[in-house]
C-alpha cells in the first residue's frame, strides 16, 4: 500500500473536484448522466476518442436498445 | 475511481455498450463491433478543438432554450472547470455533453432518451469470456494511436482489387450504420485495415468457439435485405448422418483456410504442401473438388504471409525490401478485408438463419466466384515472392520490374503498382546523389555496377539537367548581375576603350599628377574622375557601372610623381566575382598601368608637337635658333613614329583581337566554366602581348627606357623653349624701349645699352651649341635604346612582336646602324624558332 503523500492526495482531490463540476454541467444540460457513466465518458474523451463519433455511437446504441425493448415487449 | 484510469478506450467502449444495452459483455458483441468500427473510422474530429468555442455553443443553446439563469450557471461552472488543470481534452467532454443534452421543454417520449438509459448502473456479471473479449485492448481506437499508425493510403487503382466486392461504407463525420450489403461501394480508406484484419481473424474464433444457440434476434435494427436480393440455392447436403459434412461446415472451414488456419475438415498437409479435405469425411465429390480449389487461396496466402513476415524481421533487408514487404502487407490487408466481409456475412446468417430456417447465401460456388479476382492477385503476388526470394536492394527492384512485362493488364497494373512502391527508395537515393552529391546506401542495396549502369542510362538525363542548370545560371548572371555589361565596362575603362573619357581625364589630371606623389589626395582625384565622367560619353553608362569606377593610388616610392602612382579601379562584388577574381583584377590593373603609360607618352609627344607649332612662328625671327629647333623636330618625329606603332600594335593587334575572341566565346558559352576559361585566356593573352609577363621582362624594361627618353626630350625641349622665349622676350623689350625713346626724341639706345644687348645676344648664341649637343646626345641615346628594343623584338617568340619590329623599322633606318638587325625577315623567323 502506497502512502498517501501530499501531491497524490491533492491530485485526487483535484480530480474529484473536476468530476463534480462536470456532473453539475451535465445536470445543467439535462443529460441525465450519473457519475459512473459520466466518468466513462470523461475517460474516453481524455484517451482521445473523437466525441463526434462517440455521440453517434451512443445514439445508435440507444436506438438499438429501443428496438430490443420493443421486441421484448412484443414477445413477452 | 482507481481502476478505470488504466482502462483502454476499447474496454471503456465495451462498458458503455453494456450499460446502454443493459446486457452483459458477451451479448453486446455485435454492437461493440459496430461501435469499434464507427470510432475507428472517424478518429479525426471535424469540429474545432477549441474549448471556448464549445462553451459558447452550449451557452447559446441554453439561451435559445430561454434558460438564461442556467447559461450563467454554466459560465460559472466552466470557469471553475477551466481553472482546474486536470483534464486535457476539455473541449471533447463538453462537446459530448452538448450532444447528449436534452431540451426539458420537449416531451421525454422520444425513443432515444438517454436519461432513462444512462441512469441505470448495471451489475457486472463475472463471465468466462472467450478469447475475443478478453483482448480488445489491442485494437487502436484513439486519435493519437491511429495517427502514429497512419498508413500512406496509396489510392491507386492497383491496390483496391480485393475489396472491390464491397464492404459496408462508413463515410463522413456522422456515420449512419448501413446494413451489410455486399455490392455497395467501398470507400477505400487505409485506416480501418488493421482493425478489420484483426476483426476478421477474431471473428473466425467466435464462430467456432461460441456457437450462439438461442440468441434472440438482436439485429432487428438491421434490415435483412439479403433475402430480398439474393436468390437462394437449396442447401446441399441436407441429409441425415452425423458423418456427413455439410456445405455450410465446409464454407466455415474454407473461411479459415483462406487465412491459413486449419479448419475442421480441411487441413494443410505438410508432406504434400497443400490443403486436403480429410478423406474420411463423407463428401460429395464436386464439393470436395470445389473445396480444394478454394483452398488454393489459403496456400497462396500462407506463402505470401510467410515471406512478408520473415523479411520484416530481417533487419538488414534494406529499404527496397521493406517497401516490398509493406506493399505485400497492404495487399494482404485488402484480402483480409474481403474475408471479414465474408465472415460477417456468415455470422449474420448464424444470427438469423437458424431460427427462421433461411438458407445460407454463402455457398462454395459463390465463394469461387467472389474469390476469383483475389485469387489472381494472390497468384501474382506469390509468383513475385518466389521470383524475389533471396534478393534485395536494386536486384529486388529489377526482379519486380521483370514481372511488369506481361500481357495481362490486370496483372501488369498490380505489378507496376508494387514496382512504384518498391523503387521509391531507389529513386530517392538517386535524387540525393544527383542533386546533393551524397551517397547514402546504408543497406548496400545499390550495387556499384548497377550504379554505373544507371549512370550510363541516365547520362543523357544528367547532361540535360546540367545544360538546363547552366543556362539558367548564365541567364541569372547576365540579367540580374549584368556580367557581360561589367565585362564591357572593364574594357572601356580599365583597358582604355572609352577614348574620349580617357583623353579628358588625362587633360584634367595633368596638373595634379606632375606633383610629387605624396602630395596627392584621393578625394581630389576622385572628384576629377567624376568631372571627367560627367563631361564625356561615359555619363551615359548605367549608374551601376559608374559607381564601381574609382581611383586607386598605388604604393608610393620616394621620388615618385603622381603619374607613377595613379590607377583606375573597378570594384567587383557579388556573383560576378566568380569571373572577375582578385587575380583577374590585378591583371587588369597591370595592363591598365601599361596602357596608361603608353597613352601618357602619346600625350607628351602631342604636347611637344603643339609646342612646336605654337612657337615656330614666334621663333622665326631667331634664325640662329632654327638649327636647334630642327633637331628637336626630328627627334620628336622619330619618337612619334615609334609610339604610334606601339599604340597601333597594342590597340589593334593585342586588345581588339583578344577582345573579339573573348566576346565571341562568351556569347556562345553554355555554362559559367566556359566564360571563366575564356576570360582567363583573354587576360593571359593581353598580359603576355603587352610584355607584362615574366618572359618579356627585358623587353619591358627596354620599352620603359624608351619612354624615359621621351620624357627627357620633353624636359629638354621645355628648357630650350623657355630659354628661347626668354631671349625673344628680352630682345623684343629692347626693341620696344628703343622705339619708345625715339618717339620721345631721345637717342634710341645708348652705347652702353647696345653693348650690353649685344653681349647678351652673343651669350645666347653661345648657348645654342650647348643645346644642340644636348639634343644630339639625347637623339643618340634614344636611337640606341630603340635599336636594342628592336633586337629584342626580332628574337622574340611571339610572331606579332616580330612583325612589330618590322613595322617599327619599316624604312630600315635602324637596320642601317645596327649590324645585328641586318638579317632578312625569313632568317629572322627561322632564327627565332631556334631560340
Amino acid at each position: 500500500p502506497t502512502s498517501r503523500s501530499g501531491p497524490v492526495a491533492a491530485n485526487l482531490k483535484a480530480v474529484k473536484e473536476t468530476m463534480d463540476v462536470l456532473l453539475e454541467i451535465s445536470r445543467t444540460l439535462n443529460t441525465g448522466l450519473v457519475m459512473e457513466n459520466l466518468s466513462i465518458f470523461v475517460l474516453s474523451c481524455e484517451q482521445g476518442i473523437n466525441p463526434e463519433a462517440l455521440s453517434s455511437v451512443i445514439e445508435e446504441l440507444c436506438k438499438a436498445t429501443e428496438a430490443l425493448k420493443a421486441a421484448e415487449n412484443m414477445t413477452s | 475511481m482507481a481502476t478505470p484510469d488504466q482502462k483502454s478506450p476499447n474496454v471503456l467502449l465495451q462498458n458503455l455498450c453494456c450499460r446502454i444495452l443493459g446486457r452483459s459483455e458477451a451479448d453486446v458483441a455485435q454492437q461493440f463491433q459496430f461501435a469499434v468500427r464507427v470510432i475507428g473510422s472517424n478518429f479525426a474530429p471535424t469540429v474545432e478543438r477549441d474549448e471556448f468555442l464549445v462553451a459558447e455553443k452550449i451557452k447559446k443553446e441554453l439561451i435559445r432554450q430561454r434558460r438564461e439563469a442556467d447559461a450563467a450557471l454554466f459560465s460559472e461552472l466552466h470557469r471553475k472547470l477551466h481553472s482546474q488543470g486536470v483534464l486535457k481534452n476539455k473541449w471533447s467532454i463538453l462537446y459530448l455533453l452538448l450532444n447528449l443534452s436534452e431540451d426539458p421543454r420537449k416531451q421525454a417520449n422520444k425513443v432515444s432518451s438517454y436519461a432513462s438509459l444512462f441512469a441505470q448502473a448495471l451489475p457486472r456479471d463475472a463471465h468466462s469470456t472467450p478469447y475475443y473479449y478478453a483482448r480488445p485492448q489491442t485494437l487502436p481506437l484513439n486519435y493519437q494511436d491511429r495517427s502514429t499508425q497512419a498508413t500512406q493510403s496509396t489510392g491507386s487503382l492497383g491496390s483496391s482489387g480485393i475489396s472491390s466486392l464491397g464492404v459496408c461504407g462508413l463515410g463522413g463525420p456522422t456515420p449512419v450504420p448501413q446494413p451489410l450489403l455486399p455490392g455497395q461501394s467501398h470507400q477505400a480508406q487505409g485506416v480501418g485495415d488493421g482493425l478489420r484484419q484483426q476483426l476478421g481473424s477474431r471473428l473466425a474464433w467466435t464462430i467456432t468457439a461460441n456457437q450462439p444457440s438461442s440468441q434472440t434476434p438482436t439485429s432487428k435494427g438491421f434490415p435483412n435485405t439479403l433475402s430480398r436480393n439474393m436468390t437462394r440455392s437449396r442447401r446441399e447436403g441436407d441429409l441425415s448422418g452425423t458423418m456427413e459434412v455439410t456445405e455450410a461446415a465446409l464454407v466455415r472451414d474454407i473461411l479459415y483456410v483462406f487465412q491459413g488456419i486449419d479448419g475442421k475438415n480441411i487441413k494443410m498437409s505438410s508432406t504434400e504442401n497443400c490443403y486436403k479435405v480429410e478423406g474420411k469425411a463423407n463428401l460429395n465429390k464436386s464439393l470436395r473438388d470445389t473445396a480444394v480449389r478454394l483452398a488454393e487461396l489459403g496456400w497462396l496466402h500462407n506463402k505470401i504471409r510467410k515471406y512478408a513476415d520473415q523479411r520484416s524481421l530481417d533487419r538488414s533487408f534494406g529499404l527496397v525490401g521493406q517497401s516490398f514487404c509493406a506493399a505485400l502487407h497492404q495487399e494482404l490487408k485488402e484480402y483480409y478485408r474481403l474475408l471479414s466481409v465474408l465472415h460477417s456475412q456468415l455470422q449474420l446468417e448464424d444470427d438469423q438463419g437458424v431460427n427462421l430456417g433461411l438458407e445460407s447465401s454463402l455457398t462454395l460456388r459463390r465463394l469461387l466466384v467472389w474469390t476469383y479476382d483475389p485469387k489472381i492477385r494472390l497468384k501474382t503476388l506469390a509468383a513475385l515472392v518466389d521470383h524475389c526470394q533471396g534478393r534485395k536492394g536494386g536486384e529486388l527492384a529489377s526482379a519486380v520490374h521483370a514481372y511488369t512485362k506481361t500481357g495481362d493488364p490486370y496483372m501488369r497494373s498490380l505489378v507496376q503498382h508494387i514496382l512504384s512502391l518498391v523503387s521509391h527508395p531507389v529513386l530517392s537515393f538517386l535524387y540525393r546523389w544527383i542533386y546533393d552529391g551524397e551517397l547514402e546506401d546504408t543497406y548496400h542495396e545499390v550495387a556499384a555496377d548497377l550504379f554505373t549502369d544507371l549512370e550510363n542510362a541516365f547520362q543523357g538525363k544528367i547532361d540535360a539537367a546540367y545544360f538546363e542548370t547552366s543556362k539558367y545560371l548564365l541567364d541569372v548572371l547576365n540579367k540580374k548581375y549584368s556580367l557581360l555589361d561589367h565585362m564591357q565596362a572593364m574594357r572601356r575603362y580599365l583597358l582604355l576603350g572609352q577614348g574620349d573619357f580617357i583623353r579628358h581625364l588625362m587633360d584634367l589630371l595633368k596638373p595634379e599628377l606632375v606633383r610629387p606623389a605624396t602630395t596627392l589626395y584621393q578625394h581630389n582625384l576622385t572628384g576629377i574622375l567624376e568631372t571627367a565622367v560627367r563631361a564625356t560619353n561615359a555619363q551615359f553608362d548605367s549608374p551601376e557601372i559608374l559607381r564601381r569606377l574609382d581611383v586607386r593610388l598605388l604604393e608610393v616610392s620616394p621620388g615618385d610623381t603622381g603619374w607613377d602612382v595613379f590607377s583606375l579601379d573597378y570594384h567587383v562584388d557579388g556573383p560576378i566575382a566568380t569571373v572577375f577574381t582578385r587575380e583577374c583584377m590585378s591583371h587588369y590593373l597591370r595592363v591598365f598601368n601599361f596602357l596608361w603609360r603608353a597613352k601618357r607618352m602619346e600625350y607628351i609627344l602631342t604636347d611637344i608637337r603643339k609646342g612646336h607649332m605654337c612657337n615656330a612662328k614666334l621663333l622665326r625671327n631667331m634664325p640662329e635658333f632654327s638649327g636647334v629647333l630642327h633637331q628637336c623636330h626630328i627627334l620628336a618625329s622619330e619618337m612619334v613614329h615609334f609610339i604610334h606603332q606601339m599604340q597601333y600594335y597594342v590597340t589593334f593587334e593585342v586588345l581588339e583581337c583578344s577582345w573579339d575572341e573573348l566576346w565571341n566565346r562568351v556569347q556562345q558559352a553554355q555554362d559559367l566554366d566556359h566564360i571563366i576559361a575564356a576570360h582567363e585566356a583573354f587576360l593571359d593573352a593581353i598580359t603576355s602581348r603587352c610584355l607584362l609577363d615574366s618572359a618579356s621582362r627585358v623587353l619591358l624594361n627596354q620599352l620603359r627606357a624608351v619612354f624615359d627618353q621621351i620624357i627627357e626630350l620633353q624636359n629638354v625641349q621645355d628648357a630650350i623653349y623657355r630659354a628661347a622665349l626668354e631671349e625673344l622676350q628680352r630682345r623684343l623689350q629692347f626693341e620696344e624701349r628703343k622705339k619708345q625713346r625715339e618717339v620721345e626724341g631721345q637717342w634710341g639706345v645708348t652705347q652702353v645699352e647696345e653693348e650690353e644687348e649685344n653681349r647678351r645676344v652673343r651669350e645666347f648664341q653661345d648657348s645654342i651649341p650647348k643645346m644642340c649637343s644636348q639634343l644630339r646626345i639625347l637623339t643618340h641615346f634614344y636611337q640606341g635604346v630603340v635599336q636594342q628594343f628592336l633586337v629584342l623584338l626580332t628574337t622574340s617568340s611571339d610572331e606579332s612582336l616580330r612583325f612589330l619590329s618590322f613595322r617599327l623599322d619599316f624604312n630600315e633606318h635602324y637596320k642601317a646602324r645596327e649590324p645585328r638587325l641586318r638579317v632578312s625577315l625569313g632568317t629572322r623567323g627561322r632564327r627565332s624558332s631556334h631560340t
